[in-house]
């Protein structure tokens, strides 16, 4: 499975793929003047936290707030293995914003629905990794940690 | 800011690119979508670095970092990033003005009528002392008394450039007082583009309608040329032509006033495509100054083997004459030097008339006109280029659906040569068409008027309304800037508005990420005065575009609130 790999080293703390997702994903007018003017205001799915790193959903193997959904709207997709929200039945409870061990999932009190990241799986390439100007953001294969081995 | 596929509209252009492409040679297209993609907080206006406490930006879509450091806003950002443009307008437009009232100092050049030379350097010596000048004293009444009601008279560089960059560096200035100390900081600029025009005037004489011919294929291939770029001193371009004349040395223009009677410099190409004429093979010297030209110029030049001479630098050549007989020196040798360089000039040449101006453009007439509705309003365009559009596509395709519909089009400067190169500049408007009555109203304006007019904006919105009586919010007439690009064209937009002109402005100024903002430069400019600079955001064709000003000028006055 593929998953976002994000480099410290390289992230400058810009902001842009916070920008860019809340304009292109976010919004509804998917252009950055129209979005900047849109009420509710565009919330991004990324995060650029602390000392420059930015943190998306993990999509996690054994995802909490898969669990913690009490009706099913935090679904699976079982080809690509991703964890996206299914705004329609979202009962805003906010379990799955409690249980997220990253914090990266987004109460919105005006919408009514969780806003998480969902890789942009509608879409070619994720946004934040296509437009990172350090590449700090890429895709790359889950390496298996679990099989990794330790010599004493 | 997007990906462009076509990058030019002028096939000789084109034809470069390829070539550019095959031998990796990086050009401004390039480099374009290197940047891709921009930073949005800066493309926005939301940024700020004008103390060393930053970078800052105010983000739009978080609840976090909505000030700078200091406490700017993404209000006080935006319009801030609008005032630092304008200022930097400003001092070019001051820098112009300067540097020709110099070379009349110095004795560097004669003025054909020395008393209309002495009445202008007094002009701007008033500037520089924060006078008032006699230009000023002559504007209308009525604009005059809209522009003190509103507080941005123009008073002098120390008010209006000094005190309005001061906004930057601090204090508590809101949308409305910040935007209107970038009103009177452009209306500065303004008045110094007008009295250079006058300055040059006194210096060179009257710029008649100057038939010439342009592009790619005037470049010759077994003469020594010399190509001018940019803003450089008149004096200096005088004597370099004189020199040249002499020794059978071709001078021509890249970005540069091509009119400075006696000679003409003719342009080469416009400002998007200043690095092809190197490409031909057939440039053997440039002469650079600062203002529209690329740095990439000298790399190109390296591979053509061009000599490059910068027209000012620190170490100033005193002496015009010897320095002029330098650089042509220099283009005979480079020619001589540069035999074994293939030539590849496309045969692209187009015919154009340019110099128009209120004395040769009767506007009586145009005021007549646009009474008895054989002209529905005229626009004028105005601005350079910008890699951010298909070179010269959004001129051609507006000035189409203009022409079509009767509205009467004039333009300024690198629009002129822009518009020129597609033919719309020819007075025999091959391949142009124009609607009926404004064919009919063209003809009764003279002989050879072509489609489109070049003919200095602010002095043509000055004439009509001395003409008509009226001010100039109450003609339809309006400043369209399709492909703007420098900040001296944000100067003259926003001198436009002042004066009452409705101004549209792409690309979209800096000031998108605050809405209030750019609501002020609508509602706050039209309230003050009866013009507003309009911001598109929304993406348009180039004919989409055309139809916002058909949508005005031809709305009734219970929409637009105008009388016309």
């Amino acid at each position: 499975m593929k998953v976002i790999k994000v480099d410290s080293e390289k992230c400058t703390g810009c902001h842009q793929c916070e920008l860019w997702c809340g304009s292109e994903i976010a919004s509804v007018g998917k252009e950055l003047p129209q979005a900047i003017n849109e009420a509710p205001q565009p919330v991004p799915r990324v995060y650029v936290e602390g000392k420059k790193f930015a943190i998306q959903c993990r999509h996690c193997d054994d995802a909490p707030c898969l669990k913690a959904c009490p009706n099913g709207t935090m679904r699976k997709d079982p080809e690509t293995g991703l964890i996206y929200v299914h705004e329609p039945t979202c009962i805003a409870c906010w379990m799955c914003v409690m249980v997220c061990p990253f914090g990266i999932i987004n109460p919105s009190p005006i919408i009514k629905v969780a806003i998480k990241c969902d890789r942009c799986r509608n879409m070619g390439y994720p946004i934040c990794a296509e437009i990172c100007p350090t590449q700090a953001i890429s895709i790359e294969e889950r390496k298996d940690y679990r099989k990794k081995k330790f010599t004493t | 800011m997007e990906f462009i596929q076509k990058k030019s509209t002028d096939t000789a252009v084109e034809h470069f690119l390829v070539k550019a492409a095959d031998q990796e040679i990086p050009l401004a297209w390039d480099r374009y979508e290197g940047q891709l993609p921009v930073c949005g907080f800066c493309e926005a206006g939301l940024s700020c670095r004008d103390c060393l406490q930053g970078p800052c930006i105010s983000h739009p879509f978080r609840d976090a970092s909505k000030q700078g450091i200091c406490g700017k806003d993404k209000n006080t950002l935006a319009v801030q990033s609008l005032l630092r443009l304008v200022i930097k307008g400003t001092m070019s437009s001051l820098d112009l003005v300067g540097d020709l009232a110099n070379d009349i100092e110095t004795g560097d050049t004669k003025p054909v009528d020395k008393a209309a030379a002495d009445k202008a350097l007094k002009e701007v010596a008033a500037i520089f002392a924060n006078k008032e000048t006699a230009s000023m004293k002559e504007l209308p009444a009525a604009l005059s008394k809209t522009w003190k009601d509103a507080g941005i008279y123009p008073e002098g560089i120390l008010r209006d450039l000094f005190k309005a960059s001061q906004k930057l560096e601090g204090g508590v200035s809101g949308i409305e007082e910040t935007l209107l100390w970038t009103y009177k900081t452009a209306l500065l600029g303004s008045m110094a583009q007008q009295l250079q025009k006058k300055l040059k005037k006194a210096v060179f004489g009257e710029i008649a309608p100057t038939k010439l011919e342009l592009g790619l294929g005037i470049l010759p291939q077994d003469i020594p040329t010399i190509l001018l770029y940019g803003q450089i001193s008149a004096a200096l371009k005088q004597k370099i032509a004189e020199v040249a004349k002499k020794s059978k040395v071709k001078v021509f223009g890249v970005c540069t006033d091509p009119l400075l009677p006696p000679f003409v410099f003719a342009p080469a190409t416009n400002y998007g495509s200043q690095e092809i004429p190197l490409m031909t093979g057939a440039v053997d010297l440039i002469v650079a100054g600062d203002q529209f030209v690329n740095p990439s110029l000298m790399q190109v030049a390296k591979d053509w083997k061009v000599t490059v001479v910068p027209a000012a630098g620190l170490d100033k050549e005193k002496d015009l004459n010897a320095f002029a007989r330098k650089i042509v020196d220099l283009a005979k040798k480079s020619f001589d030097n540069r035999a074994d360089i293939p030539k590849d000039v496309p045969a692209d040449t187009q015919t154009a008339i340019m110099g128009f101006s209120s004395e040769t453009l009767d506007a009586a007439k145009i005021v007549k006109g646009l009474a008895e509705g054989k002209i529905k309003g005229v626009v004028v365009f105005s601005g350079s280029s910008n890699v951010k559009f298909s070179q010269d596509n959004e001129y051609v395709e507006m000035a189409k659906v203009f022409l079509q519909n009767d509205i009467l089009c004039l333009s300024e400067g690198e629009a002129s040569v822009a518009l020129a190169k597609h033919g719309f500049l020819n007075p025999k408007m091959e391949g142009v068409e124009c609607g009926k009555n404004l064919a009919g109203f063209l003809k009764s304006l003279g002989k050879n008027v072509p489609a489109v007019v070049d003919c200095n904006a602010t002095e043509f919105v000055l004439a009509l309304a001395k003409a008509g009586k009226k001010a100039p919010k109450d003609y339809p007439v309006f400043a369209c800037f399709p492909e703007a690009n420098r900040s001296i064209e944000v100067v003259k937009a926003m001198g436009m508005v002042a004066m009452g002109v409705t101004t549209y402005f792409w690309p979209s100024l800096p000031v998108t990420g605050s809405p209030e903002t750019m609501k002020a430069l609508s509602d706050i400019s039209a309230a003050k005065f009866g013009a507003s600079l309009q911001v598109v955001t929304k993406k348009l064709s180039a004919p989409e575009k055309a139809k916002l000003f058909l949508n005005e000028i031809e709305a009734p006055p219970s929409m637009s609130g105008k009388a016309w």
